[in-house]
C-alpha cells in the first residue's frame, strides 16, 4: 500500500519539479493534509486528550516523512535535470563541421574550461582521423574572453591536432581578445585569420584549390 | 634488431613501430635508422605509429631526436598515424614535437616527404613555418 503512496508522490513531486515549483511548494502538498486530518480525529476520538495526542503524533510522524520523501525526490529530480542540460550543453556546444573534403571547421561557442576542451579536442581529433582532414579552422567568433587559461587549451588543441597531422587556422578573434592576448605576452603559434570566409580560402589555397567565379555566359 | 623492421622505399626508410616500445628498443631503433640513414643515402625518414597506444615521454623524445639527427644527416622525418589519444596524451606531457613532421597516413606522409624533398628551399617545410 505505502509503495503506491510513495509512487503517487514520486510522480506529483517529479512534475511539480519540472514546471520549477519550489520545494516547498511542492512539500506543503503533502503538510496540507494535516489539517483535514486532524479534524476528522477530533470528530471520531472526541474528548479522550490522551488518545487524540497519540493519534495525531502517529499521524504528524508519518506525514513529516512522506513530506520529507517528497522533498527528496524533488531533489533528486531537479538535479537529474541539470546533469541532463549539461550533459546536452556540452555535446551541443562541440560540433565538428565537414566543409570542404580534406577541411574541418571547429565552431566554438562559449567559455572553454578544461573539460569543455577536453571533449572539443577529443572529437576534433577524431573527425580528423574519420575524414582525413589535413585542416582544421577553428571559429572562436563565439567565444567572449580569453584569459591565460583559455588560451593554454587552445594551444594544446592545435599542438595535438599538428600531432595527428593536421594543420589548424584560428579565426574570429575580436579586437578586445587580441589586446588581452597581447597584454599577457601569449603566443598562440597559430596562422589567424579575420573571419571565418578568409580563413576558408587559406584553407582552400594550401589543398591547391582555386575557386573562380562563373563568366556571364554560362 | 630484429623487432621493427626498417623498410627502404625508393630513397625513403619506413619504419612501422608495430610492438610495445620500452626503452631500450628505443634506443636501438635510434641507432639503426642513423646508420642506415647513411648507409642506404635516404633522404626522408616515415616512423608509423598507427599501431602504438602507449607513448611515454621517453619515446615522444625519441622521436624528436630521430627527427633532429635525420635533419642533420639531410633526412626528412615524417610521423604518421597517430592516434587521438596518443596525441592528447603527448600534449599534456608538454612534448608537443615541434622540430617534427607529422601527417595523417603513410599516403599522406610520403607525399610530404616528397614535397620537402623536392623543394629544398621551402627545407622546414609548411609545418614550421
Amino acid at each position: 500500500m505505502w509503495a503506491e503512496t510513495r509512487a503517487a508522490i514520486e510522480e506529483v513531486s517529479r512534475s511539480r519539479a519540472a514546471r520549477g515549483l519550489t520545494p516547498s511548494e511542492t512539500a506543503t502538498f503533502v503538510f496540507s493534509l494535516k489539517e483535514p486530518l486532524f479534524d476528522l480525529m477530533r470528530q471520531k476520538v472526541g474528548k479522550d486528550a490522551d488518545r487524540l495526542a497519540e493519534e495525531i503524533w502517529t499521524a504528524t510522524m508519518l506525514l513529516d516523512k512522506l513530506g520529507l520523501f517528497t522533498a527528496e525526490v524533488f531533489q533528486k529530480s531537479r538535479e537529474e535535470i541539470i546533469a541532463r542540460q549539461q550533459r546536452e550543453l556540452l555535446e551541443l556546444s562541440t560540433p565538428v563541421v565537414r566543409l570542404w573534403e580534406g577541411v574541418l571547421a571547429l565552431p566554438l561557442i562559449g567559455t572553454l574550461d578544461s573539460e569543455r576542451t577536453q571533449t572539443v579536442m577529443e572529437s576534433l581529433l577524431e573527425e580528423i582521423v574519420n575524414s582525413g582532414a589535413e585542416i582544421a579552422i577553428i571559429d572562436i567568433t563565439g567565444v567572449p574572453t580569453v584569459d591565460t587559461l583559455v588560451a593554454q587549451h587552445l594551444i594544446k588543441t592545435v599542438a595535438a591536432a599538428r600531432l595527428m597531422g593536421a594543420d589548424c587556422i584560428i579565426n574570429g578573434i575580436r579586437p578586445q581578445i587580441a589586446q588581452t592576448i597581447v597584454h599577457l605576452g601569449l603566443e598562440l603559434g597559430v596562422v589567424s585569420k579575420g573571419t571565418m570566409a578568409d580563413a576558408f580560402a587559406l584553407a582552400l589555397r594550401r589543398l591547391g584549390k582555386t575557386v573562380v567565379d562563373r563568366s556571364p555566359e554560362c | 634488431m630484429a623487432e621493427i623492421p626498417v623498410l627502404k622505399i625508393g630513397d625513403c626508410l619506413l619504419v612501422s613501430i608495430q610492438v610495445d616500445m620500452h626503452d631500450r628498443l628505443a634506443m636501438e631503433l635510434q641507432d639503426e635508422l642513423t646508420n642506415r640513414i647513411v648507409a642506404d643515402r635516404a633522404r626522408g625518414v616515415m616512423i608509423d605509429i598507427s599501431a602504438l597506444e602507449i607513448v611515454d615521454s621517453f619515446i615522444g623524445r625519441m622521436l624528436n631526436n630521430i627527427a633532429a639527427m635525420s635533419r642533420v644527416l639531410d633526412a626528412v622525418t615524417v610521423v604518421v598515424g597517430m592516434r587521438p589519444a596518443v596525441a592528447i596524451t603527448l600534449v599534456e606531457l608538454g612534448l608537443s614535437l615541434t622540430g617534427v613532421r607529422t601527417a595523417l597516413n603513410v599516403d599522406k606522409g610520403l607525399a610530404l616527404i616528397r614535397e620537402a624533398i623536392d623543394d629544398p628551399g621551402g627545407a622546414l617545410g609548411r609545418r614550421e613555418r
